[in-house]
């Protein structure tokens, strides 16, 4: 029974304390008995920035899938419906070019997006991740339908407590929008005198190209250890 | 078609469309018209309050005369929708020819319309009142209870209906909220970048003289942002960091 499910959910996020994204996560992980879970917001497509993360795994997940555009959160918001790798490493279909090999050396041997919704109302993607390759159970997999409905509708109740204009506070705890990203994105945009827009896609070619995460460029951009200026090439540290 | 397999039709029908993405006033009105095959009736509609309350207004009806409307739009004041909402009972079988103490305005309307009795059913979830549905009858005779049990049924679905539109309207709008205060941050940030290369300041410099001059000149701070993003606020117009206290 829905409803069972639910109340289950709703009585373990009452037991929980702490931070209340972070226990979404880790209520999300454990009903599901998943390695993982991470909470990604997006909004025109693109991801916003990652809620809540309940370890390193998750974290890298919601990384890449923030740097690279493509993973099972992104795929599961655009597609509006549960996206399902049961087993990353040798997948059904060939998905997710760039983002497979480092989530599976990372030990997550399974993934899977389920959208964020109310109604038709489209917020990003829950995304689980799991150290054995197996598909969800029936069980599993109705839990985490329900678990994503949970979510959705608490991520909208913080931000309707939020000053207009203004992000919650509950939301921004203990979340990673990628803030360092845009201001390197702006610094490079003044280095270069292109937009912000073009910034980001040469920030982001950079990382690619130099096999480093998106966050780390854009800290050494912000911290004056890497400038763009038509020279930084592949290994431009300057 | 018996009345039976009617009304399990029109609850298979509004089952479907309370699924999917639907527009509220078709499926009222759509709800109206069945109401008059199922039930027996000559006209009906729905009559709604604002969220938070007050005066009740029409939103479907299986009707468009005029003589119809106008009962209605009457009900803003009184009749049979007004009394159902305030108590939240169902107003069954009120003979029209002899109610008009009660409603000294509404019944001769009613009557001259050639209706011969009117009820109202409320739309009510959980000690949440929103509404009535009106049912006329111009036929003699009044609702039996396997009438009386149908019509509510079909009020608590467009009961239903309306609260999870309602729902997702907010969830739209929170949404949008949400989207836009992400935005922001994000025009924020990269204005930091823009001004802290330009200017040569660290991150938390950019923020403090980008806030200086939204305070000073009396703008928005994004609107600041997104001007120096854009150029058209050159670093040199925007007013100099405020010395430290």
């Amino acid at each position: 029974m829905v409803v069972d499910r639910r109340l289950r959910i709703l009585s373990e996020l009452n037991k929980a304390s702490g931070r209340a994204t972070g226990t979404l996560c880790e209520v999300g992980a454990k009903v599901t008995k998943m390695s993982g879970a991470g909470i990604m917001l997006m909004s025109g497509d693109v991801p916003r920035g990652s809620v809540c993360t309940t370890n390193e795994v998750s974290a890298l997940i919601e990384e890449l899938q923030y740097a690279l555009g493509e993973g099972p959160c992104v795929d599961a918001y655009n597609a509006d419906r549960p996206v399902l790798e049961p087993d990353l490493a040798h997948p059904s279909e060939p998905r997710w070019p760039a983002f497979t090999e480092p989530v599976l050396e990372a030990g997550a041997l399974a993934v899977f997006g389920f959208p964020l919704r109310v109604g038709a109302v489209r917020l990003g993607a829950l995304n689980f991740n799991c150290d054995r390759s197996g598909p969800l159970t029936e069980d599993q997999h109705a839990d985490a339908l329900v678990m994503a409905d949970v979510a959705a509708q608490a991520v909208l109740a913080m931000q309707a407590g939020a000053p207009p204009g203004e992000l919650a506070a509950e939301l921004e705890a203990g979340a990673d929008f990628r803030y360092v990203v845009h201001q390197a994105s702006g610094m490079v945009a003044a280095q270069l005198g292109v937009t912000v827009g073009v910034a980001l896609i040469r920030l982001r070619a950079y990382a690619f190209a130099n096999d480093r995460p998106l966050n780390q460029v854009a800290e050494d951009v912000v911290a004056r250890r890497l400038r763009f200026d038509g020279h930084e090439d592949r290994d431009g540290r300057t | 078609m018996p009345r039976e397999a009617l009304l399990v039709r029109t609850m298979v029908e509004l089952a479907d469309t309370l699924v999917d993405d639907y527009d509220v006033v078709d499926l009222l009105t759509h709800l109206a018209d069945r109401c008059v095959e199922v039930l027996d009736v000559s006209a009906a509609g729905l009559m709604l309050a604002r969220p938070g309350g007050g005066d009740l207004h029409v939103v479907a009806s299986s009707s468009d005369a005029m003589r119809v409307l106008e009962l209605f739009e009457l009900q803003a004041e009184e009749g049979p929708c007004p009394d159902c909402y305030r108590t939240g009972e169902p107003v069954l079988n009120e003979d029209l020819a002899t109610v008009d103490g009660r409603w000294p305005r509404f019944a001769p309307l009613a009557l001259e319309a050639g209706f011969r009795s009117v009820h109202a059913l409320p739309m009510r979830l959980r000690g949440q009142t929103i509404g009535a549905l009106n049912l006329f009858r111009a036929a003699e005779g009044g609702l039996d209870e396997a009438d009386v049990l149908a019509a509510q049924a079909l009020a608590d679905v467009a009961t239903i209906a309306i609260l999870q539109q309602r729902a997702v309207v907010e969830a739209k709008v929170l949404n949008e909220q949400l989207g836009q205060a992400l935005n922001t941050r994000v025009v924020i940030e990269q204005a930091k970048g823009v001004l802290a290369e330009r200017a040569n300041l660290d991150m938390e410099q950019s923020f403090t003289r980008l806030r200086a001059h939204a305070r000073n000149h009396n703008v928005r701070l994004a609107d600041v942002a997104q001007s120096v993003i854009d150029g058209t606020l050159p670093t040199g117009s925007l007013d100099p960091l405020p010395p430290p206290r």
